[in-house]
């Protein structure tokens, strides 16, 4: 299916005869740049305001086309960058060993499933699709974390849990069973070569496409993930930018929606500061410039690999 | 005569285990290699999934911190009695249950609909470019979304209540606020967030259509609308039920981030908002009662569970092939 | 070989189970086990320091093994962290031969992250906790440790500072599981207002006793000063809990509440009192005049920050000596602002155990932690150097009064009222100067609540706490703003807390308050 998805023409482009008329076509075409500015705007809106002069966001809200520009909100965020530069380093360290453990643990674990000769390999299918099914809580698994294996404020809490879905594993399992020829197998293991050696030499390079979704897959859930630093992190030194982002939110949402715990602050001395909105949404915006500028390029390799994997899954 | 057939027996049983043993033997013998890459894997699975599991107890029992959850005490189903007693269980369950059905008929309809279309455009560089740019929300956090949504619904700033609405002559309305708009909001930024992805599935499996039964169809006389109906439409169905089956295999499991970022924690909208997941989190982190959270993360396990076997068992009836296990 | 495979399945299966619970119940004992010599140590420390400690201190000290504390309260990390550390280090080691690790936890955070610490057991010596915060449900659950005779043998400081009421009101079943801080006691509720707009438009202050003085002081400023808010509110406008002088008996956010300033001691909803429904009359005849923000019920700027925008005449706040100054200097304008208290001062287990400091039951050394909040209470510097930073960096010293250099921003919790005595903090120069006597006056001749010292334990109703605390959210904000008809906003939210069980958590509050009242 992979390469059917790259072949260009559209089944009605081929026959002259078998097209829409003229103003169907212009209907759909005028629908989907609607939707596409749709799907911009929100982000339009954002940048715009991280742009605005504070005072006149205050006066008109959030606007498309800010009354005064300024660099203010950004002067901000940079006059002290140390935990943004902190944060973001802890992002993409944790997005990219991340990503690579995880692509080499699954497939590791994924081939010997894969193989029909292995006895044990229903067992340890079910295995790992039983994480799918149950789950022991949120308590359990933090305990777990924090206590036996003494990861609190530690980065390696927010590799870990992610590392195994078993989603992608039984994806890349059925990859193996239906792409990889059985003979080629059995020849190189008549040629004497080890499984390991199999596995390296001739699996992987096989694998390739299945292998770049994963990839771009844990990618985007490493660096989209703000919940782990929620749960396992109490220390700015290791926090990752979705969570400093979230940080920002969580404090004024906090107090809006207490107002009983808010007046028990209050009336106990502690008093309030917030970041100004036009500092807010600069965060944003620092926030998924990476994704922004990375994601067409990655989406050449999701719609390629999409359709090799999850539709099989 | 009974006890010479026991004791046939009995040596039946054991040469079938030492033959047994042995097989095992060897299969370890052979297979060692693979015991050795799934390591790694059977390790965090364990460590991450497997021992956590045990904590189901908390649901069984009244903690005290002290004591641990082994030494707690039982307290039988009380937990659960609670959590039935409260108006919570049934809302949570109905809004789990209501979202995502309304999800995996959304994320199937107009993805589907996207698809045939884009499908039909002859300007192919627009048409990739459509695909490309609806894709953008996909690659979004949930932190990201509940603050373009906010930019927009935000009561003092937003984009609607300062300027939208005034110019069409309303009144600004407090989003946050306001319970009835939250039903359709939240399935909004839903489709929003997956149209992409999932237009992309289906558009595959279009495109993967063999031509000639176009070309068949038009020399037959057949008019679009008819092609999608009886070719486009039949043809990618197995991709079709697949994918909406996985979604109904998980319709216990809310898309946290969704329902606890979105919204932003307004307490008022919690009858419309507040989904198992966001309930298990908030009984546990804000109110600080882990034994009716458990109780409630239970429920939703075994549910859950009965309803990932269901499903897969209708994908293994429908195709073999694409069953999960 | 079918049935083979299936058997050896389950083998393995269960070896992976039985391996599991063997690390799972390892890792329980090991926590447990742990836990318990932890406290041991403790005690045992406790133990063979206890006559030393009676004796020479400095003999006491080389005794004590180092240990480091953690200390974890709400507030937002502040960049100089470390460098004050370091400096409150070098005093530990040399007075309890302790270390310090300090633990700011967002406010947003905090709900989330301390529930999940305590539950997880986290290796913690002090929380900050508050009667408001969940303290009961968390002692009931045994995150805190008794603390009674810690106090006796390392907290003579706190004792002989304290006055007798904070530990008396902040008890649970009897024992105290926080040491409160030293801090107004009494309180009242009040406002404060912009003293340069109202000399500006000739308005007399000096006649504003009570809440409905204001609305001639209210209609002055409205027409003159149309771009400021006569009275800003976020939320509840004088049916806060300080102002309508309710008690709720422990938590705020359970209904059932007596009176401060009344010996009666009929639980009731607040909202069925007469006091209720009066101040929302007025407030309804405020915000249909105009005089409150008409966001009132849904904003989500915080008082403070309308302040500092500078466009709020007043606020309704809870009132201590210099709170006007307080909040005059954090929005930058310093002396513009007077307060006017209008309630009878009172004090109730809001004020007694609404800020504390605990003793994790995780602590490896309970008796080190409570030395340390002994000194909190007692030791000038130390206190003053976990709240303003280092001297001649943050601040600069003249006596009792500081001043803010411009590093005061890398250091500025402003968690003083969570630590120890704040009689021992310095006072700003943009303060009273003679703050500290102020609160001393403020706290003489406050009325006590007949509810002093009692904490509801809402355990049998907890199902319909969650119900309620639903309906509160939905209704409470909009009536109590005056936002909506008050006639039927009232009846439709009244309604509503019935259906969520109202009844049975009065009753059951009531059942509680008498026993606590008849051991009194």
């Amino acid at each position: 299916m992979e390469a059917t998805a790259e072949k260009t023409p559209a089944h009605s482009g081929s026959n002259p005869k078998n097209q829409l008329s003229k103003p169907a076509a212009f209907g759909i075409q005028a629908f989907f740049i609607i939707y596409s500015l749709i799907c911009i705007i929100p982000v339009v809106l954002i940048i715009m305001v991280s742009f605005s002069n504070e005072t006149t966001v205050v006066r008109d809200g959030y606007q498309f086309w800010p009354a005064a520009f300024s660099f203010e909100a950004y002067e901000f965020l940079f006059k002290d960058p140390t935990q943004i530069i902190r944060s973001y380093g802890i992002s993409i360290f944790v997005t990219v060993v991340g990503t690579l453990l995880s692509l080499v643990i699954m497939a590791l674990y994924a081939y010997p499933i894969s193989r029909r000769d292995f006895p044990h390999a229903k067992f340890f299918t079910f295995f790992v699709f039983f994480t799918m099914l149950f789950g022991g809580g949120l308590v359990p698994w933090y305990l777990v974390y924090v206590q036996m294996l003494g990861l609190k404020d530690n980065i390696w809490a927010l590799i870990l849990p992610l590392m195994i879905s078993a989603f992608f594993v039984l994806i890349i399992r059925t990859f193996f069973i239906t792409t990889i020829p059985n003979a080629v197998l059995e020849s190189a293991k008549i040629d004497g070569a080890g499984e390991m050696k199999i596995f390296i030499k001739i699996v992987l390079p096989l694998s390739l496409p299945v292998l770049a979704t994963v990839a771009l897959f844990q990618t985007l859930t490493y660096w989209n993930d703000w919940f782990l630093s929620l749960v396992f992190i109490t220390k700015d030194a290791n926090i990752t930018v979705q969570y400093l982002m979230y940080k920002m939110m969580l404090n004024i949402q906090f107090l809006a929606n207490n107002s009983n715990v808010a007046n028990a602050i209050r009336s106990a001395g502690g008093t309030f500061r917030f970041p100004s909105e036009t500092v807010r949404m600069a965060m944003v915006i620092v926030g998924i410039g990476p994704i922004i500028f990375a994601y067409p390029f990655f989406q050449k390799y999701f719609v390629k690999g999409l359709t090799v994997g999850a539709v099989k899954g | 005569m009974e006890i010479a057939e026991t004791k046939a027996a009995g040596t039946e049983l054991k040469r079938n285990s030492a033959l047994r043993r042995k097989l095992e033997k060897s299969v370890f013998r052979k297979y060692w290699m693979f015991y050795v890459m799934m390591l790694p894997g059977i390790v965090i699975l364990i460590v991450n999934n497997y021992i956590p599991m045990f904590g189901i107890l908390i649901a069984f029992k009244n903690i005290n911190y002290v004591d641990g959850i082994l030494g707690s005490p039982w307290s039988g189903l009380r937990n659960f009695e609670y959590l039935f007693k409260t108006k919570d269980a049934w809302i949570i369950t109905r809004n789990t249950l209501l979202y995502n059905g309304g999800f995996i008929i959304l994320n199937l309809i107009i993805p589907l609909a996207f698809a045939m279309m884009l499908n039909e455009m002859k300007n192919r560089f627009m048409a990739k470019l459509h695909q490309t740019i609806m894709f953008l929300p996909y690659f979004l956090s949930m932190v990201v979304i509940s603050y373009l949504v906010f930019a927009f619904m935000s009561d003092q700033n937003g984009f609607l209540n300062k300027t939208l609405l005034p110019a069409l002559g309303m009144e600004s309305v407090s989003w946050y606020f306001t319970k009835e708009v939250w039903p359709y909001i939240l399935p909004l930024v839903n489709t929003w967030k997956w149209v992409g992805y999932y237009t992309v599935m289906y558009m595959a499996a279009i495109i993967g259509i063999d031509d000639e039964y176009y070309e068949a169809a038009t020399i037959d006389g057949a008019g679009k609308w008819k092609q999608m109906t009886s070719i486009t439409l039949p043809l990618i169905m197995p991709v079709v039920t697949i994918l909406t089956l996985l979604q109904i295999g998980r319709i216990f499991n809310a898309d946290f981030g969704l329902f606890f970022q979105v919204p932003r924690e307004s307490g008022v909208l919690f009858p419309v908002t507040n989904v198992i997941d966001t309930y298990v989190y908030r009984t546990f982190l804000t109110v600080g009662d882990i034994g009716l959270s458990s109780a409630a993360g239970l429920l939703q396990s075994v549910v859950g569970f009965t309803l990932v076997f269901l499903s897969n068992w209708i994908v293994r009836r429908i195709n073999k092939e694409n069953a999960l296990f | 070989m079918k049935k083979k495979g299936k058997r050896s399945w389950f083998g393995v299966l269960a070896l992976v189970m039985a391996a599991a619970l063997v690390l799972s119940a390892c890792s329980g004992n090991g926590g447990n086990s742990g836990k318990t010599t932890g406290g041991n140590d403790g005690n045992k420390g406790a133990a063979t320091t206890t006559p030393t400690d009676n004796g020479d201190k400095g003999e006491a000290v080389g005794e004590l093994k180092p240990h480091k504390l953690t200390l974890v309260y709400p507030g937002s990390p502040q960049n100089d962290e470390a460098v004050v550390e370091e400096a409150l280090n070098k005093l530990l080691t040399e007075k309890i031969n302790a270390t310090i690790d300090l633990m700011p936890i967002d406010w947003g955070a905090w709900d989330d992250k301390i529930n999940l610490m305590i539950a997880g057991r986290d290796e913690v010596d002090i929380y900050f906790t508050a009667q408001w915060n969940g303290h009961a449900n968390n002692v009931s659950k045994g995150a805190f440790i008794e603390l009674n005779d810690l106090l006796d043998q390392y907290g003579q400081g706190i004792k002989d500072s304290l006055d007798p009421a904070f530990l008396e009101g902040a008890k649970i079943n009897g024992k105290n599981y926080g040491v409160p801080t030293n801090k107004e006691l009494a309180s009242a509720g009040g406002l404060v207002y912009r003293k340069d707009v109202a000399d500006e438009l000739g308005i007399d202050m000096s006649n504003v006793k009570g809440p409905e003085d204001l609305a001639a002081v209210y209609a002055v400023v409205k027409e003159k000063r149309p771009d400021l808010t006569p009275l800003y509110s976020n939320g509840g406008v004088f049916n806060a809990h300080y102002f309508g002088n309710y008690d709720f008996l422990g938590d705020g956010t359970i209904p059932g509440a007596i009176l401060k300033d009344s010996t009666d001691t009929t639980v009731q909803a607040v909202e069925d009192m007469d006091r209720y429904k009066d101040y929302l009359k007025l407030a309804r005849e405020f915000f249909t005049k105009g005089y409150i923000n008409a966001d009132a019920a849904t904003t989500q700027v915080a008082p403070q920050d309308a302040w500092n925008a500078g466009i709020v005449f007043s606020t309704i706040e809870p009132m201590k000596p210099g709170k006007a100054d307080e909040i005059a200097n954090a929005a930058g304008m310093p002396g513009k602002m007077a307060q006017i208290i209008m309630t009878e001062k009172t004090v109730a287990t809001s004020e007694t155990a609404g800020s504390m400091l605990g003793i994790s039951s995780t602590s490896k050394d309970p008796a080190r932690a409570m030395m340390f909040i002994n000194l909190l209470h007692t030791d000038k510097e130390i206190n003053n150097l976990l709240n303003f930073g280092i001297e001649d960096v943050h601040y600069t010293r003249n006596g009792e009064i500081i001043t803010p250099t411009d590093k005061s921003g890398d250091y500025a919790p402003g968690s003083a009222w969570m630590f120890g005595s704040q009689f021992l903090n310095y006072v700003w120069n943009t303060e009273a100067p003679d703050k500290w006597e102020q609160f001393k006056a403020f706290n003489e001749g406050a009325i006590s609540s007949p509810g002093l010292g009692f904490v509801f334990n809402s355990e049998p109703v907890k199902s319909e706490v969650g119900a309620l605390a639903n309906v509160i959210k939905q209704f409470q904000k909009a009536v109590e703003t005056g936002s909506v008809d008050p006639e039927q906003g009232l009846k439709d939210y009244l309604k509503a807390l019935e259906e969520a069980g109202l009844a049975k958590v009065i009753a059951e509050k009531q059942k509680q308050f008498d026993e606590f009242l008849k051991t009194k």
